[in-house]
């Protein structure tokens, strides 16, 4: 938690209500973004991303597995969320769990829609191999190495990357099989199959300081809001999933401004953040 | 020379001119000194006939003298020790420092400094804010969060370092005392030089700046220094709390204020991340530098314009070499 004197607090928000913040930008300016992919060469894809001061890393890892008997025709995919000591000596022990979990929610909501798999950011039919018999299970691990603030947008932005980083191998399966026995599966080492993230969604979250909200808040500015409502937006413009953290509420008539604002940021930060990651693989491709 | 890594994506071509602007800063750094600095397990060349003592950061293994920590030998007659970089800050008597305060205790406040232990602010050491000279009383001691409460940005000086370690500081001025209206910037201790002057006002952009040598600074809108004798005076006293209050009121900085400190925050900034002295000087080369070019104060930040100070820096010292 970063202490904020009274008279440093007047100026940040003087800041945000003049439209220059503490360090030169407006109120819907993302900082500067860097993209890396490929940081983990036992995991199946990942990425490391980082805005400003914070820095996280997301990391995919693939297992062959059993679809639920509920939904026999699709994959599973689980998210966990760590917050490194490292980022803030408060996150050491046992200190880090709830915002870990919190986040976790977060993005999975956001990522794989309601319970029944409508409106899911990853496709989990594209993760099955044989219909109630094999599927991919995605384990989706993101890390906070540091936090400056506005960690949910990070980490969203570095599982898009990571899954746009993913290659799941080709899979053969044995045809004729006994109904209860598990088929025998044939894992391809040379033939991989990228995986489609065009409809992954990205979070833009606005944090309202004051009279007025803002995107990509850094610590000190967290410190001060009132509330922050994270939106996921994908490709397309729709809207994916809609969280809301702090005490204050909202006007309902503020919250579709907020959408509508949250669509806009979200059109050009998808567009830069494409052209970095596409950016980022050619370099990995080079090293 | 090491240069620490730069923790910035770069293009190739901005790869290719940092790299030349390194190389030109290292062939301009003295080279009396080139072969000093180590890293973990460097052998430190020390004359085994003549006897010599081991100091900080340094270990014998096998008959030679290892460095146990990254920075700068340094010796001192026998001593042989390692100056890190990159640590803590490293108190001296008569600093001027900038921190935080983070606890008020009896007769006394703690300060976060950036050091091993946290500073400690008495009462005692303070001027009284109506500027007479007395003993100070339990009322006085009530009345402390009236002049500090937690969380405020102090401005002192290091008076003492006591013999368990502990430091202690003094504010026996009208010059120190709290900060507002500004922000605060840390940098590594290691990039703040000490020098006559660590009060900076730059009267052309209307902004203070004050580099603390533990590596804090703040740079924040000017105030004027507030004459004690004025207090005294009752009917003065009274306008100073009106004009207070008044001032309070429109808390917004100015636009263009702004604008100048949050230019002088990235430059800070810059400098910081490239791993350059900081002083006023450059400070103040690198605001014009991006007036110069016209790059918007968000920008200041991203990678060409590091680029761009890097060789900037070169040039600089290149020039002043030749002088």
């Amino acid at each position: 938690m970063v202490a904020c004197s009274v008279g440093e607090q007047h100026f940040l928000k003087g800041g945000i209500a003049q439209e220059l913040r503490t360090d030169g930008r407006k109120r819907l300016t993302y900082r500067h973004t860097y993209v890396e992919t490929g940081v983990i060469p036992q995991a199946n894809g990942s990425a490391r991303v980082r805005i400003g001061g914070t820095d996280v890393i997301a990391s995919v890892k693939a297992e062959i597995g059993r679809p639920s008997s509920l939904q026999p025709d699709k994959g599973k995919v689980a998210v966990f969320i760590d917050c490194s000591p490292t980022a803030e000596p408060t996150f050491g022990g046992r200190g880090g769990e709830e915002l870990s979990s919190e986040l976790a929610l977060a993005l999975q909501r956001c990522l794989l829609g309601g319970k029944s798999g409508a409106g899911a950011g990853i496709n989990l039919s594209s993760l099955l191999i044989k219909e109630g018999r094999v599927c991919w299970d995605l384990y989706i691990d993101g890390l906070v190495i540091s936090s400056d603030g506005n960690l949910l947008d990070a980490l969203s932005a570095a599982i898009k990357a990571a899954l746009t980083n993913t290659a799941l191998p080709k899979v053969q399966v044995s045809a004729e099989v006994a109904d209860d026995e598990q088929p025998e599966i044939d894992i391809s080492d040379e033939e991989y199959q990228q995986f489609d993230t065009s409809s992954v969604p990205i979070i833009v979250t606005l944090t309202k300081v004051g009279e007025h909200y803002i995107v990509d808040a850094t610590e000190e500015e967290e410190s001060q809001m009132s509330l922050a409502v994270s939106i996921s937006v994908n490709r397309a413009g729709h809207i994916c999933g809609l969280t809301k953290r702090g005490g204050s509420g909202l006007d309902q008539s503020v919250i579709l401004d907020m959408i509508s604002v949250a669509k806009h940021v979200s059109e050009t930060l998808m567009n830069k953040l494409d052209s970095k990651i596409s950016a980022a693989e050619a370099c990995e491709d080079e090293s | 020379m090491m240069m620490r890594k730069i923790q910035l994506p770069f293009t190739q071509t901005q790869k290719v001119r940092y790299e030349r602007a390194i190389e030109r800063l290292q062939s301009l750094s003295s080279t009396v000194n080139s072969d000093a600095s180590v890293i973990v397990t460097d052998t430190i060349p020390v004359n085994h006939e003549d006897a010599f003592l081991k100091g900080h950061g340094t270990s014998e293994v096998d008959g030679e003298l290892l460095a146990t920590v990254c920075g700068v030998v340094e010796r001192v007659d026998k001593l042989v020790y390692v100056r890190t970089l990159r640590a803590r800050y490293k108190p001296e008597v008569g600093d001027i420092v900038v921190g935080r305060v983070i606890e008020v205790a009896q007769k006394r406040w703690r300060v976060e400094l950036n050091f091993t232990q946290d500073g400690v602010l008495m009462l005692s050491s303070m001027n009284m804010p109506d500027g007479s000279q007395r003993r100070r009383t339990s009322v006085d001691e009530l009345n402390m969060r009236n002049i500090f409460v937690e969380h405020d940005v102090v401005c002192a000086e290091v008076r003492s370092i006591q013999h368990d370690g502990s430091l202690q500081l003094h504010a026996r001025s009208q010059k120190y005392g709290k900060l507002e209206k500004g922000q605060l910037l840390k940098v590594d201790p290691y990039l703040v030089k000490r020098s006559k002057h660590h009060f900076h006002y730059i009267e052309s952009l209307g902004i203070d700046l004050i580099i603390g040598c533990n590596g804090f600074i703040w740079v924040g809108e000017h105030v004027e220094v507030r004459d004690p004798v004025m207090m005294i005076d009752g009917q003065k006293d009274d306008e100073m709390i009106s004009s207070s209050s008044s001032t309070k009121e429109q808390s917004h900085t100015p636009l263009e204020t702004r604008q100048n400190i949050c230019r002088i925050g990235n430059a800070i900034r810059v400098l910081s991340n490239l791993g350059f002295t900081v002083t006023v000087q450059v400070i103040t080369e690198t605001v014009n530098l991006s007036n110069s070019k016209n790059v918007d104060i968000h920008e200041m930040l991203c990678s060409e314009f590091h680029v761009l100070v890097a060789e900037n820096e070169a040039e600089r010292r290149r020039e002043k070499r030749k002088k």
